[in-house]
Formats: structure tokens, sequence, C-alpha cells
């Protein structure tokens, strides 16, 4: 069973031990786990192959979903396949296809000119996020639309939501397979422990919630944002291969999960289970 | 000395034949499948691959031909002349050949051991009453010995192609030991490696089955509980492995009472139970391990018989009773047995349902110790749902 996992190496101060535990326990249940960093080495293209029986793409670069998506045109079998994670990292593509599946979401707005914004923000406060940006990055609340003036626009399409007041912390879903954890998490959550968080019991809608997120895109194994604002859930963002922070156990999960799906590769099974069987609860 | 293993299967081939070959007996091995003897005499070898974690040994199994059962009359001249009859073949599958082993003794003059290697108490027993009564009653049975083994080895796979040339390839875990029970055999008794004879077999058995068996059934219903698919992945959770540990060692504890600690074994022998629960290499899915969960929760099984022993010499069976109340809510829709238990379940409470298949009184003891522990995990679990901590009762949603 051989696996490529293609990975970004963080700087040391920065504290993620999920994906090193998963190398290490996925080796020491015996698959062979080539750990491909894009970013360290140079690639020849027409030198792209796939050696692997399965490859899983966890960094969130633009190379490596540019790498994901050359070994797809290669026929490499992905985890979370290329064109999902493409259209995940692009959040207005992302947004119409959670809308589209009856997935709740604040008002969603893009525009190439932020001026255009501002009679929206009569009606209240807006969030603005850099279209293909992650991890909370570039995003702020814009109150008055004085502040659209200051908003750069050689980033890209302007991508706003309508602001909701969240109740509480924000709420953090993580799915593996059809297991859906909830985690608790403060917002802009700066230290290691804020971004652990408190893992949470969560409600069967927010569980349906997440459930019905994957089935719009056909994956597995993925995160979402959701805030909580009088009473109702908005799913403001939705990441393919998150940190998995917070969740009991995660490395260990994760690497049953990813386990599991190589051997169904190996042994020529479809790499997604189909829904509603087996014991995987 | 010759040995004829009836049934060439994952235990025939990849522990009883390769341990016979390796005591320098040559090995014939009586095969249901014509195709199989075909490929083992044409190829005349096979290969045993013993995995633990990522060392891997191969064992070369030479010098070996076959039989089809099908040709009643070769297997009975290869039993008139062997010096030992291995048997391999599942133990719903014994009265299917009892008629060829009696027609093969008849052909004898000199006394026979026969070994079941079926993890049965009464393997032994059970063979020689369905010989016996395929022979005139005038005829000396008593010269034979019938006796069960014990098989320490998992043999999980059998890789390669029946119609190619390749040797087939037998994966199973490195344990090469096996336990006779002498009150069977009949001299003289075979010299095989690894063999242990013992006068109290059915006490061995029970040390299989309160530690190594309940061990593996506690790692698969917690493992359940909390979403894993393999048991090597579930026993690398702090908590299901702390209490598979648990949970043998009441076992254990239990065994040492009724049997003395020879029998039962010490902590070394139950880490090196969960060392085997860690090898990745025996595949072994949750949904396989915990298959069956009403005959895992018969009244002398792994769990509740462990269970009623432990609080029969005084021990608490707290762990056995968690995992025979996890065993409760094992529902996978693809095992009958399993999906019986929750409809019982659901229709007529837990406590009927477990007094049916155990036999156990819900108003005390260990009854009502699983009841009580399967109401409260009952309040959070339903179909779908994962425990994030046995400890704290955490699901991962409210239902």
């Amino acid at each position: 069973m051989k696996i490529g996992i293609i990975m970004l190496r963080h700087p040391p101060i920065r504290i993620s031990p999920v994906m090193p535990e998963v190398v290490r326990l996925l080796s020491e249940w015996g698959a062979t786990v080539e750990t491909i960093y894009p970013e360290e080495q140079l690639t020849e293209l027409g030198e792209v192959r796939v050696a692997n029986d399965l490859y899983i793409l966890k960094s969130g670069t633009e190379l490596a979903l540019s790498l994901a998506g050359a070994l797809h045109a290669a026929g490499a079998p992905l985890l979370n396949p290329y064109p999902t994670a493409a259209m995940m990292r692009d959040k207005i593509v992302a947004t119409r296809i959670l809308q589209a599946s009856g997935v709740p979401t604040p008002e969603t707005y893009v525009t190439a000119h932020p001026n255009h914004l501002a009679t929206l923000i009569d009606d209240g406060p807006l969030v603005l996020k850099p279209y293909r940006g992650s991890e909370g990055r570039g995003v702020h609340v814009v109150w008055d639309a004085d502040e659209l003036d200051d908003v750069r626009t050689n980033a890209g399409p302007v991508f706003a939501q309508r602001y909701h007041k969240p109740e509480g912390r924000d709420h953090k879903l993580y799915c593996i397979g059809e297991q859906v954890f909830g985690v608790k998490r403060i917002w802009p959550a700066k230290t290691y422990e804020e971004k652990l968080g408190e893992p949470i019991t969560i409600t069967p809608e927010l569980r349906e919630i997440a459930l019905c997120c994957g089935r719009a895109f056909g994956l597995e194994l993925f995160g979402l944002d959701v805030i909580v604002s009088d009473g109702r859930p908005f799913v403001v963002d939705i990441s393919s291969f998150p940190g998995f922070k917070g969740v009991p156990d995660a490395a260990l999960r994760l690497a049953d999960y990813i386990y599991a799906a190589a051997q169904r590769v190996v042994e020529g099974e479809p790499l997604l289970p189909s829904t509603g069987k087996g014991v995987s609860a | 000395m010759k040995a004829l293993v009836i049934g060439p299967g994952r235990i025939g081939c990849g522990f009883v034949g390769q341990l016979l070959r390796a005591s320098g007996m040559k090995v014939v091995f009586a095969a249901r499948t014509p195709a199989l003897a075909d490929h083992l005499n044409r190829v005349g070898q096979y290969r045993v691959r013993l995995v633990n974690g990522r060392e891997m040994r191969e064992i070369t199994v030479d010098g070996v031909r076959a039989v089809p059962t099908s040709e009643f009359e070769l297997v009975v001249e290869e039993i008139a002349k062997v010096d030992l009859i291995a048997i391999a073949v599942g133990a719903n599958n014994l009265p299917d050949i009892a008629p060829l082993i009696a027609a093969g003794l008849r052909r004898r003059s000199t006394p026979l051991n026969v070994i079941a290697f079926e993890n049965m108490a009464d393997a032994g027993t059970y063979l020689r009453c369905l010989v016996t009564s395929r022979l005139p009653a005038d005829y000396p049975i008593a010269q034979h010995g019938f006796s069960g083994a014990l098989v320490s080895r998992a043999v999980t796979e059998r890789l390669g192609d029946l119609s190619k040339d390749e040797p087939l390839v037998f994966v199973g875990d490195p344990p090469a030991t096996f336990v006779v029970d002498g009150m069977g055999l009949r001299p003289p008794l075979p010299v095989i490696e690894g063999m242990l004879v013992t006068d109290n077999f059915s006490a061995w058995m029970l040390r299989k089955l309160y530690t190594f068996s309940a061990g593996h059934a506690t790692a698969a219903y917690l493992a359940y509980l909390k979403g894993y698919h393999f048991i090597h992945t579930a026993i690398h959770d702090p908590e299901i492995r702390a209490a598979v540990l648990s949970a043998m060692s009441e076992g254990q504890r239990a065994l040492a009472a009724r049997y003395g600690p020879a029998v039962a074994g010490d902590e070394s022998d139950l880490l090196e139970i969960i060392s085997r629960f860690e090898n990745a290499a025996l595949n072994d899915p949750v949904a396989r391990v915990g298959r069956d969960p009403q005959r895992k929760l018969g009244a002398e099984d792994r769990l509740v018989g462990a269970a009623r022993l432990a609080e029969a010499v005084g021990v608490c069976p707290e762990k056995l009773a968690l995992a025979a109340a996890a065993a409760l809510c094992f529902d996978n829709p693809d095992d009958p047995s399993a999906a019986e238990l929750q409809y019982e379940i659901e229709k007529d409470g837990v406590g009927p349902a477990l007094n049916r298949i155990s036999g156990l009184d819900m108003r005390s003891g260990v009854g009502r110790s699983i009841a009580d522990t399967r109401n409260r995990l009952a309040r959070g679990w339903h179909h779908g749902n994962l425990l994030l901590s046995l400890d704290r009762l955490l699901w991962t949603w409210t239902v």
C-alpha cells in the first residue's frame, strides 16, 4: 500500500502535530508513505507520474493544488479529488454550490468594484474575504461604506457576505467520512490552545448541514466554519482537509480513514464507500 | 513420519502444514477444492508469510502434495498409511469428513492420532463420536486418539492464483505454538514443533476465550462506538487500549482464581496480546471481529462467560460488562445477528433480549451491570453517532 501526501512544511514555531502522527501511524501499519513538499523541490511536469496507490492533498498552497491537478490529469486517485479541492478553494464557486444544495449561508455578493457594495451596507455590515483565502487571513468586517475605499482590488474579485453577529464562540465542524465532529473556538484563534478549542456535542441540525455539504461536493474529508446567529446556523467557510484541531484522537481517526480508503483502492473498490452502509458509524 | 492434513486452508497450510514440515514430517493435504489439490501437486510448495508490524519473514513449505477429497479411495489409502491426521476444516464441516476417516481407519492395523485444529472445547470427543457412528459396533476405536488443538496463530489471508504456477502465500502472525488435549491422544505421541500437551484442555480453551477473545471483542465493540474501522487502529486509542487491557485482566484474574496462575498467565501475556492487536498486517476489520454479537454474548462465551466467572471468584467485571453493553449497541446492518438483536432490543427492551441470549438475571450481578451500562450508553447512542470519550460519555451529536 503506497500513499503520497502533498504537504506544506510549517515553521517550527507553528504546532501542527496531526499530520506527522498520521504519517507515523500509516507507516507503522505497513503503508509506504511518500511525503511530497512541492515548495521544496523542482518538479519537471513531464516526469509527474502516478507512483502511489492513493494521493492526499493536504497542503493549501497554489502550487500544491496545481500539482494535485497534474496528478489528477495523470490518473492518480486523490482522496480529496482535485476538481473538488479546486472548487472549494474558490469561495465564489464553493458558496454557490452550498447555496444550491440548501446549505444555509449568509447573503453573498461578488463584484470587481468594492463601491458596488456601498448600498448593501445600509442594511448592515458585510464581511469581506479574499476569494481564495484560507485560515481567516484577510477577513475583515466592513461597518461603514467609507471603509470600502480602502479595499484592495488587485487581489481579484471582491467576496462579501452579510455579517451575522455570532452567539458565543464559532463552531468548527470536521468531517471524516460520515463522522462529524464539532469544536467550539474563539475567533480569531491566536494561540495553539485557542485553535484547539473545545470538542462539543453538536445538534442533529448541524450534523445534517455538515453531511449535506459533503454530499454537495462529493467529499468526505473537509471542515466547515459555522456561526449561529439568532438561533440560526450559517456556514461561512468550507475547506478541504483542514487541520482537525480539537477533534479527539484526530490523527488516529484520519489514519484509520486513510488506511481504509487506500485499502479500497488497492483492492479495486471505489475510493469513496457507499453511504449509509457498514459499521463505519 | 507422514501426516495427512485434511483442509489446506489458512490454518491447514498457514499453521499446521508449516509446523509439521518443520518437524520433519512428510505432508499430504486432502483438499475439498480439486483446483487447490491440483495446484499443490503442480507447484509442490507454498509460502507462509509471518508479519508483525513492519517485520516480515517468509517460510517456504516444500515437498507437499495433495489428494482431492472427491477421490474417496485415494484419501482412504492415505489414512491407512499415515502416522498422524491433522484436521482444519472448520468445526461445522467435521461431520462431512467423518466417513472418510472411518473408512481409512478400517484399513489400518495400527493406532493413529487425529488432531482437530478447530479451537473447539470438545473437538476430540465430538470427532470420535462422529467417526465411531460410522464404524461397526465391535471396531476397536479406543486404540485411536482423537484430540482437539488450540491454535495461537491468526492466518488472515491466502494470496495467489490457483491457475498459475506461483506458490500460494498464506499471511499470518508469528505465534507458532498450539495446545493439544492430551487426554484424547494415544501413544506414541507425535513430536511436533510448538506442541504443548495438556490434561486440562478446557482450561486452556477458556484462557484463550477469556483473555484473547474477550480483548478482541472488547476492542471491536468499543471501536464501533468510537467509529474506528480496524482493530489495529482502535488499540491505539488510549481509552480503548486501557479498557481492553482491563477486560482481559478481569478474565485473567478470574482464570487464575479458578485454574491457577500457570493456566491464567500473567500481565506479559496480556501485553503480548495487545501487541498482536496492533498488527495491521492481520487487517482485522471491526465489522468482522464484532460479527455475530448474539453468539459472542452467550452465557459461556468471551464476554458474559468471563464476566460470570469473574463475578463468581470475587473479581469485579467492570470492563467486561462495558464491552458486553457495547456489543448490545453493535448495529451493523450487514450482520444478521446484530440486526436481529437490535430489532429485539427495540421490541422487547435490553433486559429480555440479553436474558434470552445469555440467560443472565437482569436484577443483579453481571446482568444488572451490563443492562445499566447499556442504558447509560443508550442516552447518546444512535446509529451513526460516535463516542468521543468513553470516560465522559461525550457523543458527537445529540439524539
